[in-house]
């Protein structure tokens, strides 16, 4: 799909009929209520004292925030922010590399076999990692990899391949051809070419890919609690697991705990709002 | 692929460029055959091998007399298996039977010049960024009956509800199903993207024609954007056949809610006789079963696209 910029949605809800207004005015009414709904009612609870006796949405008798300082200082929620940064953090760095060089050759260069690894590449996006679970949990093994960081670098490395693949590829094929030539008229090897004009100009797109493979990788729950059991290694998702436990009947602290869990990926969001959505909409929709 | 582009080096420079397309191509390569093709080999072939935990580390392949007694088991004893697929093909549908429609109805909302549209979509994309699993477990407070929000919502229709809706056979299908069905902001972004490079002279000439807002949308519209609903419609339904993280989170499979990726996990990983040959049987038929649904959704589209191609109105577009 092209890319082009258009001064489109000028005309549109001036004219819009009354049935359609009505139906726009409930479909986007529909949309923040499932959006709100249960994050307000999250952080309602957090704020509560006691969540048992005041449940729903009604307001706190007062604010309450023992149960934040404490998941701050009992809970060591920052250990485990680090670990997720860490753990998602190499592994992005190391797919999104390996994978921008392989978009290039694929979208570049004619050589046999290139649609079948097109095709083998495409497949990853429907292959379940459940399927996967134990020929992948024995490797782990094997590779004395178990209950270590390194572990999940690995797979979450070779995981995703499909979704970064293609908006990398995508990308590239909208870098005009002449760029490279002239590269190589100035006495370029491929390697240098690749590095020195295609990769600087293609970094909005590769950025865009390894943004989206961040969001994945630092919400994975599956893997994160298969291969890891040492709660000093775990990443944020794998530690919800253990919260209903840890939380007996401290229903403020249990919230509170979720509240400062889901935070971080929401303001990184608002942060980063923009970009998401032009991303995740080829580029079409702006931010 | 290195022998199969060997002959293809005439000269230096052809060499030295089938060496970069190797060098570039090399790291992808191997990822993949570490965690996809080797995996993928295993699964297959083990699911005809007796291998569990007396025999941890060399499976033993059970004969050709013998090849489908994973297979046997899977569908004729082990308990959970026929629920589990019941409810992952039903995942499956309703992901595209609710929640691709739910994705596109948004979308063309969103594709409207209203007040307050943009920060309404900016907000719909919070959910998405958070992690299924914390996404689970929020919804697990929801639905609890002693202090969650569902319940006393119940209650004013039924004063005596006081049971926990996740323990009930159906209600917890049901109230599995609404934690995470309504959360679209990925694939309604997809389709917005594919809405707004429609050319404005489309939307102009069918208002001539007399068809504007919602006429637009099923007649002009629609039609233009089946490629996208398509690829929609496959991620929505694969991502409900594959679902684990709501049914672990939620139910643990109590009240008739086990899917075909928790009994896998149970069988190879969590139960204390772990099974592997047996988990990777079912593994081989999820798989199958994923091509399997991907296959029936494309060719539900193309018979529809060959229809809209007779009526007209389509093909203007990509």
């Amino acid at each position: 799909m092209s890319v082009t910029k258009r001064k489109q949605q000028s005309k549109g809800a001036n004219n819009l009929s009354g049935a359609t207004r009505v139906v726009t005015y409930i479909c986007l009414a529909w949309a923040l209520i499932v959006a709100l709904f249960p994050i307000t009612w999250l952080i309602l609870s957090s704020l509560k004292e006691n969540p048992m006796a005041r449940p729903g949405f009604q307001l706190p008798e007062a604010i309450y925030l023992e149960g934040y300082i404490s998941t701050f200082l009992d809970l060591h929620v920052m250990r485990y922010f680090g670990n997720s940064l860490l753990i998602a953090g190499i592994s992005v760095i190391i797919s999104v590399v390996t994978i921008s060089m392989s978009a290039y050759v694929v979208a570049r260069m004619e050589f046999k076999g290139k649609k079948l690894v097109s095709i083998l590449l495409y497949s990853t996006m429907f292959i379940p990692a459940t399927a996967l679970t134990y020929p992948v949990y024995n490797l782990i093994n094997r590779l004395h990899l178990y209950n270590t960081r390194g572990a999940l670098i690995l797979i979450y490395s070779c995981s995703g391949i499909a979704v970064s693949f293609f908006v990398i590829k995508n990308y590239y094929s909208n870098i005009p051809k002449d760029l490279e030539e002239a590269a190589r008229v100035d006495g370029c090897g491929y390697v240098q070419t690749f590095i020195k004009v295609i990769f600087p100009i293609a970094r909005p797109g590769i950025a865009t890919a390894a943004v989206l493979a961040f969001f994945s990788n630092w919400n994975e729950y599956y893997w994160a609690s298969l291969v890891l059991i040492d709660r000093k290694k775990m990443t944020v998702p794998a530690l919800l697991s253990t919260f209903t436990t840890a939380f007996a009947t401290n229903y403020n602290g249990l919230f509170s705990a979720m509240v400062i869990i889901i935070l971080p990926p929401i303001i990184l969001y608002c942060c980063f709002s923009k970009f998401f959505i032009e991303a995740l909409s080829g580029g079409a929709v702006k931010g | 692929m290195a022998d199969v582009q060997a002959y293809k080096k005439k000269n230096r420079l052809g060499r030295k460029k089938t060496g970069f397309i190797l060098l570039f191509l090399a790291p992808t390569m191997i990822a993949f055959c570490i965690f996809y093709l080797y995996p993928i080999i295993t699964v297959f072939a083990t699911s005809f091998c007796k291998w569990d935990y007396t025999n941890m580390l060399n499976p033993e392949f059970f004969g050709f007399d013998k090849l489908w007694e994973n297979y046997k088991y899977i569908f004729c004893k082990y308990p959970y298996f026929w629920e589990a697929l019941r409810n992952s093909i039903i995942w499956a549908a309703l992901g595209v039977v609710i929640q691709m429609p739910i994705s596109l109805l948004i979308a063309l909302a969103f594709s409207r010049k209203v007040k307050g549209v943009k920060i309404i979509r900016n907000i719909y994309m919070i959910p998405c960024m958070i992690s299924s699993a914390a996404i689970a477990m929020i919804f697990l407070q929801l639905y609890n009956p002693s202090y969650g929000i569902i319940n006393p919502i119940i209650r004013l229709f039924n004063p005596e509800f006081s049971d926990n809706i996740l323990l009930l056979k159906g209600p917890a299908f049901i109230a599995l199903t609404c934690e995470y069905i309504f959360i679209t902001g990925t694939t309604t972004l997809m389709i917005l993207g594919n809405i707004m490079v429609i050319p404005e002279e489309v939307r102009e000439a069918a208002m001539l024609d007399g068809a504007s807002g919602l006429k637009q949308d099923w007649y002009i519209i629609l039609p233009m954007i089946k490629e996208i609903l398509r690829t929609v419609s496959i991620l929505a339904a694969t991502s409900g056949f594959l679902i684990y993280n709501e049914v672990y989170f939620l139910t643990k499979g109590a009240a008739g809610t086990y899917s075909i990726s928790y009994i896998i996990r149970e069988l190879a990983i969590t139960s204390p006789r772990t099974q592997f040959g047996r988990a990777n049987a079912v593994a081989t038929i999820q798989i199958l079963m994923g091509m399997v649904i991907i296959l029936v959704i494309n060719i539900l589209y193309s018979i529809s696209l060959k229809k809209k191609i007779y009526t007209g109105k389509d093909g203007n577009v990509q």
